[in-house]
Parts: C-alpha cells; structure tokens; sequence
C-alpha cells in the first residue's frame, strides 16, 4: 500500500547476532511519513534490538538502513538524533533534578559548546512552544521532573524527543504507566503529530491499543519478521496467533467455571492507612480468586502493602479466623501468606543472584539445619517448581538477571508458592510479560485456586481481572466503591466505579 | 532474550565437563588467580629470594592482618554498604587492649574488651546507616573521626609501648607477644594462623549458612529480600559488627607484633588498602557479589606485589603508583571483559 509516498525509513533483511542467540533475522520493514507503525512480539521477539539499531546504540550484522532514500550507517544514537530519529523509552531518562524546561532543551545542551551560557529564559520559551504544539498550555516549564506525575513525565519526555526537527519518532511502551484517560490523552496527541507529517514507530503489548491507534502493524517472531499487515484487516486474535505461532484459546477466560467457595480464610475489617486506606473490609474465600480494581492513586499499591506488612495500618486482619497483626513480610509469610510484587526489577527479582537463591530466599527454614543452607534440599526445591511452572532456564545456577521478563515472573511465583500459602497476593502480575507467559500464569493461579488456595490479585489491567476473577472489588480513594460478581463484571461500569463516579453492591 | 532454551539441562544438574569448566573459567576468582600466578612466575623468575619459604611465610605474615580486615570487608560490600571507619578501629581496639594489659588487666580481659570495642563500633556503623538512614559512607566517615579521636583522648596523643617497663605483667606479655609474633611448627607466623582461620570461618558462613545467603539477598536488592521476609537492617548490622570484630582483632594482633601504637598513626590510611584488597578480588561496590576466595586472591595480588617490588629494590615511591595501577587494571580488566559476557 500507499507506494506512491517514500518511506522515511526502510529496514532491509536486517540481521544481528548476540552470543547464542539470533536476535534478528533478515527482518524487513518500512515506516512512511504520516504513519503509526506498531512493532508487535513477544519478549524476545526482537522488538527492542530493531529500535536500538534504529538509535544507533547497536549495529546491525548485516542489512541495509535506508533513511529518506539513501543508504546510511547509524554508528551511535547521536547521528541518530541529527537525522532526525529521537526514542521515548518505556523507562522515562529524564534529569529528576532539572526542570521541565531544562529537560526538554538537555539534547541542544549536547551540541553547543560547553562553556557557552546557559539561556534557561530562551529555554523556557522553547519548552512552552514544543508543550503548546501537544496541546498542552497549563504546565509552568520551570516546574522539576520530580514534582510531575509520570504521565506529565511522560508528555515532558515527548515533548523532549520533537523539539528538534524530528522526522521518525519511536515509542517503546509509551503508556504502560498511564491511565486509561491518559493514554487517550496521549493518543490524540499522537496522531496530531502524525498528521503534520510525523512517521512513528510503536511498540506496545497492547495490542487492542495497537490497533486502535496504529495504521499499519508489524509482527515478530523469535527474531524473525512474520508479517506486516494493515490495522484496518486485522483483530486481536489475529495478531496473538502471529506472534505465539499458534492461537490462544480464550487468554482471558477462566477455565474452569468457579465452585462455590464458604470457608473465609482471609478477612479486612476497617482496615486504614493514613490518607491512603479509609476503611477496607472485605473477605477472601479458600479457592477464590479475588481481584482488586481501581485507578492509580486509589490506595491499591497500600492495600498490598499492609497486607503484607510492607506498612502499618489500624483495623483488623483474620487469617483462618484468628485476628492477627502483620508488622513485617517475615510475619505475613509466617502467616501463611506470599506477595508477588508489582515492581519486578526493583522489588522481585534478586538480579545478581541465581535462579535456586531466588526460589528459595522466602522459605530459609526449610532448605537449612541449624543455620546451614543444605544445597540438595535448595535443588530439589528449586527443580520441582521449576518443572511444575515450566520455568525456562539453561540451568539453576542461571543468574536471574539474565532471564525474559515472563520467565522471573514465574521465579518469583515460585518463590512465594514455595512457602506453601494459603493466600497468594499479586501485585499487577503479568505486568511486561508476553502473551504466551501471561497465559501460563493465569493456568497456574487457577490451579492454584482449585487446590484451595485463597488468591487476591490486584491489578489495573481490567481485561486481566474480568477474566480471571471469581470476584472484583473496585477501589475508588481508599475505600471499596463497587463489587462485581463473574457475571456481573464488564469494563464500563467498573470503570465508572472506579472514577467513584457510581458505587455498585 | 537469550536464555528461551527449553533445554531440560537443569534436571540433575548434570553439566557437561565442558560446561564445567567454562563456568570456571569465567568466574571472577580465576581471573585474579591467573594474574597471580603469572606474578609468581615472574617474580620467581626475576629475583633469587622470591621462590623460598621463608619469603613466601614472611609475605603470608605480612598480608595477614590487612586479610582478616579485608575479609570482613568482603560481607559489608556484598551488602552493599561500605565502610570507611576500620582503619580508625583497628587504632582504637589495639590501644585499649593495649592499655590495659599495661594496667594489668587480665589479659584475656583486656583482649575482650578490646574485641567488644570493635563491635560496638561497628554496631553504632551498623544502626546509624540502617534505622538511622544515612548513608554508611557517611556514618562510617565520621566515625572514622570519632574513634580516631576517642583513641587520641585516651592515650592523649602519646604513643602506647606494650612491655615491662611500660608496667605489664611479665607473663600476660609473652603470651601476648606470641599471639602477634610467635610461630607454630617452628615456621608459620601466629599472624597467618589467625587469618587462615578467620578465611575459613568466613568462606563457611558467606557461602554456607543462611546468614551469608541473606547478605547476598540483601546487597542484591533490599526490596526483593524485606519482601523475601528477611530482616534486611539486622543483616546489615551484622556485616558491620563482623567488621568491627575483625578490625579489632587486627589492631590487637598488630600491637602484639610491634608492642607500641600512636593514636594519630596507627592505621591511617588502611581502610583504603581494605577495600582495594576486596574489590580486587572481585567484591563489588554496587552489592550482591564478592566472595572470601577472591578477596583472600585480591589480597595476595597485592601482597606479591609488593613484596616483589621490594625484592627488585623499586623505590617505594614507585611502589604506591604500582599498587594503584593493579586496582585499576585489575577491576578495570573484569568490566572490559564483562560487557561481552553480559550481551
């Protein structure tokens, strides 16, 4: 399609090797001016190698870059940027210390001379005239990054990549951190910029976004290109069958139907929590799966934390009937209880240690004698959640830093399965993680639930929580603004719950 | 990206003898002993004296106290907490042992105290950049402050002579001199005694016991280990009592071996050799790695290396740029090769 116009930018069978691993293969594609072109895959699919070559922090093997017509080498991102390609990270590199203004004009402060003046006044007009280009007029530019909210960090971190005479804009998860009324936000700005003449590069595992927003859509797979189709012809499905290589049946859909659950086996009752918690009280049943809605800064992230002790809080906990005060994770894992954080990179994974020191760190009692780690228990206990989660790894001494997104994930599970919970607690669990794995982990927590383990996920992906849970509590400042039964549970009235615009019982 | 191998190679964990050996080949320590090794080599080959018992024992002695501190180092790296104070320590541990025993203190009374000075100050280190919330470069700056002028308010400034005329009893000090200067089998310094015993103390409870996998834990990441429900803070307090502890014992032993200190010499400046010694052998600033065997490496590399500068008459001027340099090139070798290990 659409021939007759010249692509900014057309990758030819562009192939690189990493040690052990084919990271591209012959991949093609092309992004026209005035285009969105989703890069959709699975992790490790080759999505971010592509868009690093693009930036010229990495080289291709072998392959052509042709960038408006001609045939050039992208050595390092700074020749990238002169061409006019600017990158939107998923992880925001902003200066927290600087101001919005000074953020936006850092990439001008690369190139002149060092000793030359600082004009903030004159960056200060630049940033308020590249903010109003997005649309946006009520943001003082002197403002710090520290003080925004990561979707304005978000806007600045934009704003920052078209001030300068930008011709290809790539996005690599630009919204994983926003809201639904963000994202939109977000999105209109997008195809503003796309219809002054911007061709753009999203990468997303959204993929209902992706085809709400995109024009065109390519698909990896294992390094190598799949397909390129046009948005219009496609449906979600469609795409999840190209990128796993074969279809997932019902990805969202809870398998088994639900029994009927009656022993409560974890109970709040008027839980509180400084401004963020005003009165929690609810019950998780043995073999339910519990969700937990709400939109950011509606008091989930402390929900979590005080149930697991991370935070301290009044009110009351049961656990099996008993009224017990949790005042550290040690506490609530000898409780019976086992967290899966939200953060994995930061809060989950042990990075620098091995895949067995991960399993085991919550469960030390059981893997050691008299203060001495017994490594045969380490391994057996290691390989056998290994095998039941289908963990893949070259070997247990692997350092967990070096697995996929999906794959710690399942560590981490493991890690609080290994201490024989009765209530499980996720915390946006399949946050990053491809199709394939998200599949495999809802097929674990079900399981899990069907051996009569109590299950609170608390997550903002709604689809996710529609799908998997028995139940949904929807949060709204701090207190439960809505309940949903299985049947009852659809995104609209959720969500209007959850903007504490309706409550619902 | 790379590991999606659904290799069942995990069961039994029966690795190739080829995956064997390239696991040790890249691990940290080897590096460190090959560059040993070749140091040895040369040195054996450029000077008569180098290849000799009672060189070689005269080294081990030399290396040994700077080894026992390094080793308590290694725990409060991996941490990933540093700490600045062990030079000033190891000065005020050794003289108020060293006071005492002047007074006629019991001398096992006197070494206790001493050793319990030691911890307590690594204790204040300990609880001051953990519930206290500074950071430990920090607090341990200042208490490398504060402990050396507590040791320069309580010997007043003057030098501490440990012997008969100074008053101590005639008998508490030969057993005393021989703990700092004594031999077992005829040949093999008290001093390196101490430190083999300290170094296998130490290589048992890092790698062993659930104590050293909770350090690991926590230099790996704080976060990850309190959720793990380890007591992140009581870990680190540990790490910084088991540093105190063995700074201490150091101080003591050196005054055992050169029976006079001065409260504004002894020690000065040692820190630094501490954390060289470990980050040599592979410890790292930025936490969750380090282990005994490479630091006691790292601390060899640094031994041989000055004794082998002696040995070839290089000034000692030129000694230090030397001994700066190896730092450098040796973490600076581990990167440069790490970049491609890592992608």
């Amino acid at each position: 399609m659409n021939d007759q116009i010249s692509p900014i930018v057309e990758l030819r069978d562009i192939s690189k090797r990493f040690p052990g691993v084919l990271a591209l293969d012959n991949v093609s594609m092309n992004v026209l001016p005035g285009e969105i072109h989703a890069v959709v895959g699975e992790n490790g699919a080759g999505k971010s190698t592509l868009m690093n070559i693009l930036a010229g922090e990495l080289q291709p093997d072998s392959g052509d870059i042709v960038f408006q017509g001609n045939r050039c080498a992208i050595p390092n991102p700074y020749v990238s940027q002169q061409m006019g390609i600017s990158v939107v990270y998923q992880e925001l590199a902003l200066c927290p210390n600087l101001s919005i203004a000074e953020n936006v004009s850092l990439s001008s402060a690369s190139t002149s001379n060092a000793l030359s003046f600082v004009k903030r006044r004159r960056f200060a007009v630049k940033a308020r005239e590249v903010l109003s280009q997005l649309g946006i007029t009520d943001i003082d530019p002197n403002r710090p990054i520290s003080k925004l909210t990561v979707a304005e960090q978000q806007l600045v971190e934009i704003a920052k990549a078209i001030s300068g005479q930008v011709k290809l804009l790539i996005l690599d998860e630009p919204n994983s951190a926003l809201t639904r009324e963000e994202t939109d936000n977000l999105f209109a700005i997008l195809r503003q910029l796309r219809d002054s003449g911007v061709g753009m590069i999203y990468v997303s595992h959204r993929l209902e976004e992706a085809l709400s927003l995109c024009d065109r859509i390519t698909v990896l797979r294992d390094g190598k290109w799949i397909d390129t189709v046009a948005a219009a012809n496609v449906t979600v499905d469609d795409l999840i069958a190209m990128m796993v290589g074969r279809a997932v049946d019902d990805l969202y859909q809870r398998a088994t139907d639900a029994t009927t659950h009656t022993q409560t086996i974890f109970e709040l009752h008027d839980l509180r929590s400084g401004n963020a918690l005003k009165g929690m009280s609810f019950a998780l049943k043995a073999g339910e799966i519990l969700g937990v809605a709400g939109l950011p800064g509606a008091g989930k992230d402390e929900l979590v934390e005080c149930c697991f002790g991370l935070r301290s809080y009044t009110g009351k906990i049961d656990i099996q009937g008993n009224a017990v005060s949790i005042h550290s994770p040690s506490e609530a894992i000898q409780l019976g209880l086992a967290f899966i954080p939200a953060d994995r990179r930061a809060s989950g994974a042990l990075l620098v240690m091995d895949v067995k020191g991960n399993i085991v760190a919550a469960n030390l009692p059981s893997v050691s004698k008299y203060g001495l780690m017994k490594q045969p228990a380490i391994r057996a206990t290691s390989q056998k959640y290994v095998k039941e989660l289908d963990i893949r790894i070259a070997s247990l001494s692997q350092k967990m830093g070096t697995l996929s997104g999906g794959n710690q994930q399942k560590v981490i599970l493991a890690r609080g399965l290994a201490t024989n919970p009765s209530v499980l607690i996720l915390h946006e669990p399949t946050r990053g993680i491809d199709v394939g794995a998200k599949a495999e982990i809802y097929r674990i927590l079900q399981d899990l639930a069907a051996e009569g383990v109590g299950v609170l996920i608390v997550s903002s992906e709604l689809p996710e929580l529609i799908g998997q849970c028995d139940r949904i509590l929807v949060m709204h400042d701090g207190r439960i603004t809505g309940q949903f039964t299985r049947d009852e549970a659809a995104e609209e009235p959720i969500l209007a719950c959850a903007m504490g615009q309706t409550t619902h019982f | 990206m790379t590991q999606q191998t659904s290799a069942v190679s995990y069961d039994k964990q029966r690795q190739t003898v080829t995956a064997r050996l390239k696991k040790i080949l890249l691990a940290r320590e080897t590096g460190v002993f090959v560059a040993l090794i070749l140091m040895c080599l040369f040195l054996w080959q450029a000077t008569d004296a180098f290849l000799t018992v009672h060189n070689l024992l005269n080294v081990g002695r030399q290396i040994s106290l700077l080894g026992i501190m390094a080793i308590g180092m290694t725990y409060v790296l991996i941490a990933r907490e540093v700490d600045l104070s062990v030079g000033s320590i190891y000065a005020l541990a050794g003289l108020i042992a060293g006071m005492l025993i002047v007074a006629q203190w019991n001398l096992w009374l006197a070494i206790v105290v001493g050793l319990m000075v030691g911890m307590g100050a690594g204790f204040a280190n300990g609880a001051l950049s953990t519930y206290g919330m500074l950071p430990s470069f920090i607090t341990t700056l200042g208490m490398m402050s504060v402990a050396r002028g507590a040791a320069l308010v309580i010997t007043n400034g003057r030098p501490v002579t440990i012997n008969e005329t100074a008053g101590a009893d005639p008998k508490a000090l030969e057993t005393f001199y021989f703990l700092g200067q004594g031999y077992v089998f005829e040949k093999i310094p008290m001093q390196l005694v101490f430190f083999i015993a300290v170094a296998i103390i130490g290589t048992i409870l890092l790698s062993r016991t659930v104590f050293g996998f909770r350090v690991y834990a926590v230099g790996g990441s704080d976060k990850a280990a309190r959720v793990s429900g380890i007591k992140v803070f009581n870990t680190k307090i540990w790490t910084f009592v088991i540093m105190g502890f063995l700074s201490a014992l150091a101080g003591i032993l050196s005054l055992a071996f050169l029976p006079s200190g001065q409260a504004g010499r002894t020690g000065v400046g040692l820190e630094l050799d501490v954390i060289a010694a470990a980050i040599v052998g592979g410890a790292s600033l930025g936490g969750g790695e380090g282990t005994i065997l490479g630091t006691i490496l790292g601390v060899l590399i640094i031994g041989v290396l000055r004794n082998g500068l002696v040995l070839m008459h290089v000034s000692p001027f030129w000694q230090e740029i030397a001994i700066g340099a190896v730092i450098i090139l040796a973490v600076g070798i581990d990167k440069w090769t790490n970049v491609r290990r890592r992608t």
